[in-house]
């Protein structure tokens, strides 16, 4: 049955109200101010926006962060969790920083496989035309907040490919970028450096976490 | 088998010329496309060349050029290095993927960046490339234009 038949039939006109001109659409918005219809989504909302704007106004929302984000800062500093995510060979001195010699761990920066579970993402080498959906998709499925480092002169802006025919001229193309660490490769101790830089960064720009939007 | 004497051998075959030994276990030989579906079968079946090690193309300006190479994995580890000379405006060969597995993904490669099509072939795509490329890379005259604006 096409929808066009659906559309014609007169029954189906008559039961459901003038708002069934499509089947695929039959659940519409409910008017504004129709208590009884609210779906379960739009409720949330609802007590979000009530309890967020009494917070606002009244300044709790202003004390509690004033408590709690230094703390949440502090522990958010130092368990910076990056992506286990290599491309090519940055990815060895990243191996290396989190070797014995340079012990990136000593920051909290442990290497965790899943993006669910992740804080930052190091793009580090070059990303070509056809890794770029994948890395995207990684960056959007890892949680908030997060950060990016570009590793390297690849993913800076391409490094020595910048004029091939399938790789992106630098990964801030298509994901914000926070930190760049220049090198060809980029030693460890530069990367130790851009993990302390991300530091300063989250403690200087992050605001509090209570009832955040 | 010493190296000299399938070089001979195969140097019967039809449509083969230019053979010769390039160091005491590798041998060298020429063969037309249009022979060369009898001879790598022969290859496989009668002189026991059992692995495809890899399929380059050449891209010599008037034509392009196929080198395959071939071992058997055994004792005398006898190498055979095959050239194919294709022409430009119709560079097809046949399939050699019912010989040997291996060089399935050996011949995607050579038509994805060098655009050679093995006539054939199971499955045929690009393998390095995203799917929607346009052209084939290592071309000589494949021209790259998009950089040129921004700089």
């Amino acid at each position: 049955m096409s929808r066009q038949q659906v559309r014609g039939n007169p029954r189906m006109r008559r039961g459901l109200g003038s708002r069934t001109s499509d089947p695929t659409t039959m659940m519409e918005d409910p008017p504004s101010g129709d208590w009884l219809t609210l779906r379960s989504d739009q409720f949330l909302k609802w007590v979000d926006d009530a309890v967020y704007n009494i917070a606002e106004q009244t300044g709790i929302r202003d004390v509690v962060n004033r408590v709690t984000r230094p703390i949440f800062n502090w522990a958010l500093r130092y368990s910076p969790w990056p992506l286990h995510f290599g491309i090519m060979c940055c990815a060895l001195e990243m191996g290396a920083a989190g070797g014995p010699d340079h012990d990136s761990e000593r920051m909290g920066v442990v290497y965790r496989s899943s993006p669910r579970q992740c804080d930052i993402l190091i793009v580090n080498g070059p990303v070509c035309e056809k890794l770029r959906p994948k890395l995207k998709t990684l960056y959007e499925q890892m949680a908030d907040p997060k950060w990016v480092i570009a590793m390297g002169e690849c993913a800076i802006g391409g490094g020595p490919y910048w004029d091939s025919y399938s790789v992106v001229a630098g990964a801030d193309t298509f994901i914000p970028v926070d930190v760049y660490i220049p090198g060809c490769p980029v030693r460890p101790e530069a990367l130790m450096h851009g993990f302390l830089t991300l530091q300063k960064k989250i403690r200087e720009q992050e605001p509090g976490y209570f009832l955040r939007r | 088998m010493e190296t000299g004497k399938l070089i001979q051998q195969l140097g019967k075959h039809k449509g083969t010329s230019n053979s010769s030994a390039l160091r005491s276990n590798v041998g060298c030989i020429s063969v037309t496309p249009e022979a060369s579906s009898a001879f790598f079968t022969a290859l496989k079946e009668d002189f026991a060349f059992d692995h495809c090690s890899l399929i380059s193309a050449v891209d010599n300006q008037s034509g392009f050029e196929l080198v395959y190479h071939f071992s058997i994995v055994g004792e005398s580890g006898q190498m055979l290095e095959v050239h194919v000379d294709l022409p430009r405006d119709t560079p097809t060969i046949d399939s050699i993927t019912h010989l040997w597995g291996g060089a399935d993904w050996h011949e995607r490669e050579a038509y994805d960046l060098m655009g050679i099509y093995f006539i054939g072939h199971p499955d045929l795509k690009r393998v390095l490339l995203p799917d929607g490329f346009a052209g084939h890379p290592l071309r000589k005259d494949y021209v790259y234009e998009i950089h040129e604006e921004e700089w």
